[in-house]
């Protein structure tokens, strides 16, 4: 009962400094936690913000899943064999400093404002975790099951799928984790930069405009984005991989 | 593994990089790629020694390096000082955990906002940014590296007649050292994007202003340059942070 209500207590203690700072500060641009909640419901039942945040969780959402199709196998291969793995190495590790929304500018030189940009740089962004955690794991299991799963006749392509893919399992649930926070981070930024629609316009031009309550509200609104979908991913982790313990309980975020 | 494979699986790691560039200057080559939205790798790289050589890109380098630093600094330090509290004393546990579950899968990037009105436009909140971003994977791994300490080691240590306080910093903080450090290595890539998408949010130095400075006028060539500086700088400190963890952890068996 403690463990399931102390996320709670904890939002609503910071929630409480929140406020009690902003009484202390006294300042017009720093709106009081009550305030920025009270904002909420107006962003919320505007149609125009729903539709924006119905595409960034669109765009996200493909992003994810493209991201997670393409690196899952490759990650899986890099693990299983040594030519590729250092085919690809040297490549990864020149391509993982680079900030992927950094790129978005140049991404939009080539393919416009639209979605296609917005969906590449967090399809950049999900996959090299995704990649690195699938690797990790396979590069992890145990030789002797392939050579038992070899000698009951199980072709290569069969041992991917049925032995490699099940032990990788949890690890490559861990790199996905990562990635869903980091598609969120993408998201936003993605939108910042190309102000045209999503969540992430609606938070940087509120700042421009001055209009601080929607701004805080936003960053309630994206804040309990990330936990909400963070939570959702464990329960469905715990459920797939119910036979592993988890190593980190809390994901690592990148940006 | 002898040097002979490890050139050749350099060699192979070659390959792709190589193919990149060739299909880089092969789409301007001919004519796929307009050369003011693509331009040449080599016209990319001569601008980029030019620009180095110039006063003003230099600033732009040690502005970010300092925010850099600075962010970076702090998160190692309060990641390592909370973490290594939160694994020695339950009850300081019982608080950082759940507010660490909450705020770790939060999209940092939403509080920037929050933070330039809070601290203005300076180099403060773009540190602040940086340290909350790198924070949580340091303080994650040190939770992790302290609380898996081998007992027998304590034990060893009490029986030595060593003082409670004294086995913190002689026993469980040399022993975390491997998992704090890997924690540093992710913290570290992360804080490099970060610091550099805070500068293009609102900067008027740094890297990340060159890029927007570039994208506002549509310089393409000046686009890459500093993207990749900073992808070259990512690179450079985190193979200076290997050599730190190859000297500091000398005496481990595998790190």
């Amino acid at each position: 009962m403690m463990r399931r209500a102390a996320p709670f207590l904890a939002c609503l203690g910071l929630l409480v400094i929140w406020q009690l700072a902003s009484l202390a500060l006294n300042s017009d641009s720093f709106p009081t936690a009550l305030e920025a909640i009270r904002a909420i419901p107006t962003i919320l039942g505007d149609k125009d913000s729903l539709v924006n945040f119905g595409a960034s969780l669109r765009r996200m959402a493909i992003g994810f899943a493209v991201a997670v199709a393409v690196s899952m196998p490759l990650g899986l291969l890099m693990g299983r064999s040594r030519v590729v793995a250092s085919f690809f190495n040297p490549l990864l590790m020149v391509v993982y400093p680079v900030p992927k929304a950094a790129l978005m500018p140049i991404i939009m030189l080539w393919l416009g404002v639209g979605d296609l940009a917005k969906t590449l740089v967090i399809f950049l962004g999900v996959s090299l975790p995704v990649i690195y955690h699938s690797f990790e794991g396979a590069k992890a299991v145990e030789e002797k099951m392939l050579w038992s799963g070899a000698a009951m006749g199980l072709s290569a392509a069969q041992r991917m799928v049925r032995i490699v893919l099940p032990a990788a399992l949890p690890e490559i649930l861990t790199g996905c984790r990562t990635g869903l926070v980091l598609a969120l981070i993408t998201m936003i930024t993605s939108e910042m930069i190309a102000r045209q629609s999503g969540a992430g316009n609606i938070l940087f031009n509120a700042l421009d405009m001055g209009q601080y309550d929607t701004v805080f509200a936003m960053i309630i609104i994206v804040g309990a984005m990330g936990i909400c979908l963070d939570a959702l991913f464990e329960r469905m982790r715990a459920r797939l991989v119910r036979w592993s313990e988890p190593q980190f309980d809390i994901p690592l975020s990148f940006s | 593994m002898n040097t002979r494979a490890v050139a050749s699986d350099l060699l192979l790691g070659l390959i792709p990089i190589a193919l990149l560039v060739a299909v880089w200057q092969a789409l301007v080559s001919f004519g796929y790629a307009p050369v003011t939205l693509l331009p040449p790798p080599g016209r990319v790289l001569a601008r980029m020694i030019e620009q180095l050589e110039t006063i003003t890109f230099q600033e732009a380098i040690a502005a970010t390096l300092f925010r850099l630093f600075a962010g970076f600094s702090i998160a190692v330090v309060l990641g390592v000082v909370v973490g290594l509290a939160a694994a020695v004393n339950p009850s300081i546990n019982a608080v950082v955990r759940p507010i660490v579950r909450v705020l770790a899968p939060l999209p940092k990037v939403a509080l920037y906002p929050a933070l330039l009105l809070l601290v203005g436009f300076g180099h403060e909140s773009k540190i602040l940014l940086v340290t909350f971003d790198a924070l949580f994977p340091i303080l994650l791994s040190t939770y992790y590296g302290a609380s898996t300490v081998e007992q027998k080691l304590i034990w060893s240590a009490m029986a030595a007649g060593t003082p409670p306080r004294q086995i913190l910093f002689k026993v469980v903080l040399p022993a975390a050292s491997p998992s704090i450090l890997t924690g540093c290595r992710i913290s570290l890539v992360i804080s490099c994007i970060v610091v550099f998408l805070a500068e293009m949010i609102t900067s008027t130095d740094g890297l990340g202003h060159v890029l927007v400075a570039a994208a506002r006028t549509f310089q393409a060539v000046d686009m890459f340059v500093p993207l990749i500086t900073i992808s070259l700088l990512g690179l450079i400190l985190n193979g200076l942070l290997e050599l730190l963890r190859t000297y500091l952890l000398r005496g481990f068996p595998e790190a």
